[in-house]
């Protein structure tokens, strides 16, 4: 064991500097493309995956059943078409045809069934499986045509299957590998994995024999990880990376003036949001078991002001789980503006007209932070003193889903299908895990279950609407803003096209 | 000299196993669920239930701490709860790295201290004793996450002349691994080479008011001599003990700086092992601080007996 440690690491670290390797050692494709993300992608197998940072890499590594295009509408990728019974319980997909895994394995409708079965194996610590939700299984009708069976209609399926879930692994590798796949992940995407050192680099080389002819155009892709927002920066600014992920929005302004000026190493490429933010108030124990209370602080919130002058517009204010652009938006809904003096009455109202305190956890890092501040000076204003204390990520989640908190500032990174952005946090089902307010209100129950089994997204649209107005009235959480997203591209890359999910694909990208 | 390293060898034992002790206790101390951290967005409460027992973190903390000693032994100290990699092979790959960096710090702090130290105690109350004294205090003071920043603006981002952030091994490209961590080193190295510049003067001072210094002085010999031949090779012995307790804390990581920089270092994943509470791997990590800390104070002894004849192993000074 101790021999076969320092032997593999030997062999890794000799590799790790593949990335020197000049751009015309893969034959066939030109150029590597350096991307510097945020922090390190854990882990490599998209079944057991639970970081969104490990889907960037994804994205390049495996294709999916059914993807998205820049508008969010679902496409065709491993699947060529489909049909869905009108109960909603059986969708039928046409698949590709001459696709290989990068090890060989032929792609076909047993390898999808292996797909499902791997996910839903309970023996298999699969993170899948709550997004699958009502699948009970996938068959091979012919070798190119897969049915998958519901228990019931459940209309988030297709999204579902654009994400991780609609990723293929090799049914060779898999079984082989079994938890260690993640070290050797086999896919069918334009690119294949080549190795990962944690904490530095995750490094792809291209597939030269990809489905899609011709494709893709880069030889390489490294994935760099540096967590320091200004060193991150930094590496595009010295020529050391091509596209960063995520620069840090406090410097966007700056950031955009400088990729304004003539002769820049960069551009900003911004795109609308998909991610929301707030504040998780606690409704089983004091001061927020009070609804008049919630109501109270929300009134002092000006959530115009956090968006544009605490964040400089790199956000959009909030008033619902759903931005503006993602497929639940109601357009008829309103932000409310701020007013203390309806604060004041609530207050009155709940036998607290000299205002009350509650501690508001938050994380540590400078966005957080000026958001937190920025509600604890409006809410002076009413009298309500909010008393902020920040504590380390993995603490902040143990205490807000032991339900140990008064308020808690977290977001979510956003999903195409609105169901994962309101029902694992507001229904009695994800007590413990993602409804950190602890609310439970069997009608807002009721509304997100019949969405689920609703096929028609204008049908869904509306429930989501009623769903949010009772939210909106009982405030289980204080929607604040929803941030925009950034990435910094060097200019020599040409065809990359920033999809909504703000997941990068490189298949059409070149490098000019 | 061999009895005197089995002696300390043997040694080791019970202080690793009290080591062991500490270790896992603390990392259980830590609030966060290890489980509901890896499932994140996937955190249902049956994944939950699920996942620890995968884990082993729903039996009773005394068995999980044998059955981690007990996989030790047997040479298998676990796998990441991330993606199942060994622990061993992890930090093996890392352990390099933080070595590589740290012997240029240190390098770059000797090269730093030693001259200033002799002059600062050769030439005391003067003005280079003076401008050394406050110079080590600036690097002292010196924040190095901001020190950081300012060298990789200035040398990456404006001058071009070294890359921002990362690391190379030099089995690969020995050029690019030095110029990938010659900042981190720089950084690192600065703050050291205050400390050692401070505790050699001190030494120096006392070591040149010693009768046999001025009797060397008196025998004619050239000042050069004196300071390096019979004065400095007496005074850095309580150096070198610094020393050693400065490359026992770099090798257990370097945190900040690795960050900085983006060096894959044990420092790096010590942290987003406690971030992640990858416990196996945390465990190994700290294992390792543990076992190198050791290891330099008895090179530090070893060291002793080279530079001074005077110390021997099995007795101190004779």
């Amino acid at each position: 064991m101790l021999r076969w440690g320092a032997a593999a690491s030997l062999g890794a670290g000799i590799l790790s500097a593949a990335d020197l390797i000049p751009a015309s050692a893969a034959p066939g494709g030109a150029g590597t493309i350096r991307v510097a993300l945020e922090s390190d992608p854990p882990n490599m197998d998209p079944h057991r995956s639970t970081a969104a940072v490990d889907r960037q890499v994804y994205q390049n590594l495996y294709d999916k059943l059914v993807d998205t295009d820049e508008n969010l509408r679902i496409m065709p990728m491993l699947a060529t078409s489909w049909t869905i019974s009108p109960d909603g319980k059986t969708y039928t997909f046409k698949l590709q045809q001459g696709v290989k895994f990068h090890d060989g394995t032929p792609f076909n409708a047993e390898a999808v069934k292996y797909n499902f079965d791997r996910m839903r194996d309970p023996k298999f610590p699969s993170t899948r499986r709550s997004e699958l939700g009502p699948v009970i299984g996938a068959d091979a009708v012919d070798t190119y045509t897969v049915r998958v069976t519901l228990e019931r209609a459940y209309s988030p399926l297709m999204y579902v299957l654009t994400d991780r879930a609609g990723m293929m692994v090799s049914p060779a590798a898999a079984q082989k590998d079994g938890l260690n796949f993640a070290l050797h992940p086999v896919g069918t995407g334009p690119f294949r994995f080549v190795e990962k050192i944690p904490q530095d680099h995750i490094t792809l080389d291209r597939n030269p024999d990809y489905w899609v002819k011709g494709q893709p155009y880069l030889s390489r892709i490294t994935y760099r990880t540096i967590v320091d927002d200004n060193a991150r920066v930094a590496s595009i600014k010295s020529g050391d990376t091509d596209i960063v992920n995520v620069p840090p929005l406090p410097q966007i302004p700056s950031l955009k003036k400088e990729a304004a000026q003539s002769g820049a190493r960069f551009r900003v490429i911004e795109r609308g949001p998909f991610a929301w933010q707030g504040i998780w108030l606690n409704v089983t124990k004091p001061p927020f078991d009070n609804k008049l209370l919630r109501q109270a602080l929300n009134a002092t919130i000006d959530r115009n002001v956090i968006a544009n002058v605490v964040l400089q517009g790199a956000a959009d204010p909030l008033y619902s789980f759903f931005p503006n652009g993602t497929p639940a938006y109601d357009p008829s809904w309103k932000i409310p503006p701020r007013s203390v003096a309806l604060a004041r009455e609530k207050l009155q109202a709940a036998g607290h007209p000299s205002g009350f305190s509650f501690t508001l956890l938050s994380t540590p890092g400078q966005q957080q932070q000026s958001i937190a501040q920025a509600v604890q000076s409006m809410a002076s204003e009413a009298g309500i003193q909010a008393k902020i204390q920040i504590i380390e990520f993995g603490a902040f989640l143990s205490v807000l889903s032991h339900l140990q908190h008064e308020a808690g500032l977290i977001g979510w990174s956003g999903r195409p299908d609105p169901d994962f952005d309101i029902y694992p946090f507001i229904t009695k089902s994800g007590v413990g895990s993602f409804n950190d307010a602890g609310y439970d209100n069997p009608k807002v129950d009721e509304l997100l279950d019949a969405a689920r089994l609703l096929q028609d997204m204008a049908q869904r649209r509306r429930a989501y609407s009623e769903a949010t107005k009772i939210l909106a009235d009982d405030m289980p959480y204080l929607w604040l803003y929803c941030p925009k997203e950034y990435k910094l591209v060097v200019p020599r890359v040409r065809g990359f096209v920033d999809q909504p999910d703000g997941m990068m694909r490189f298949r059409t990208v070149r490098l000019a | 000299m061999l009895r005197f390293i089995t002696h300390r060898l043997l040694q080791m034992v019970p202080v690793l196993f009290f080591v062991s002790v500490i270790i896992f206790t603390l990392i259980n101390l830590i609030p966060g669920d290890a489980a509901r951290l890896f499932l994140g967005e996937e955190a249902s409460p049956d994944a939950l239930v699920a996942l620890r027992h995968q884990m082993g973190l729903d039996r009773p903390l005394p068995v999980q701490y044998a059955r981690w000693i007990g996989g030790m032994l047997h040479g298998d100290f676990g796998h990441s709860f991330k993606d199942n990699r060994s622990v061993l092979a992890t930090v093996a790959q890392k352990i390099p790295v933080t070595a590589e960096l740290s012997c240029m710090a240190l390098v770059i702090a000797w090269t730093i201290a030693i001259p200033a130290g002799v002059l600062a105690a050769w030439r005391r109350r003067t003005a280079a004793d003076y401008a050394a004294s406050a110079a080590a205090l600036t690097g002292l003071s010196i924040p190095n996450f901001w020190l950081g920043i300012m060298l990789i603006y200035l040398f990456a981002v404006n001058l071009h002349w070294l890359p921002a952030s990362g690391y190379v091994p030099p089995t690969q490209d020995l050029g690019r691994n030095l110029r990938t961590l010659i900042m981190p080193a720089f950084v690192l190295g600065i703050i050291l080479a205050a400390v050692v510049m401070r505790q050699l003067r001190s030494s120096m001072l006392e070591v040149l008011s010693a009768d046999f210094v001025r009797t060397a002085n008196a025998k004619g010999l050239a000042a050069a001599t004196v300071l390096v031949r019979h004065a400095l090779r007496n005074a850095v012995i309580p150096v070198i003990t610094v020393m050693g307790i400065q490359l026992g804390t770099l090798l257990g990581g370097v945190v900040i700086t690795e960050t900085i920089f983006s060096v894959p270092g044990m420092g790096r994943l010590a942290v987003e092992s406690i971030y992640a509470r990858d416990y196996p791997m945390l465990e190994g990590v700290v294992m390792f601080s543990a076992l190198s800390v050791l290891a330099v104070n008895l090179a530090v002894d070893i060291l002793y007996s080279v530079i001074d004849p005077r110390i021997t192993l099995e007795g101190g000074r004779t």
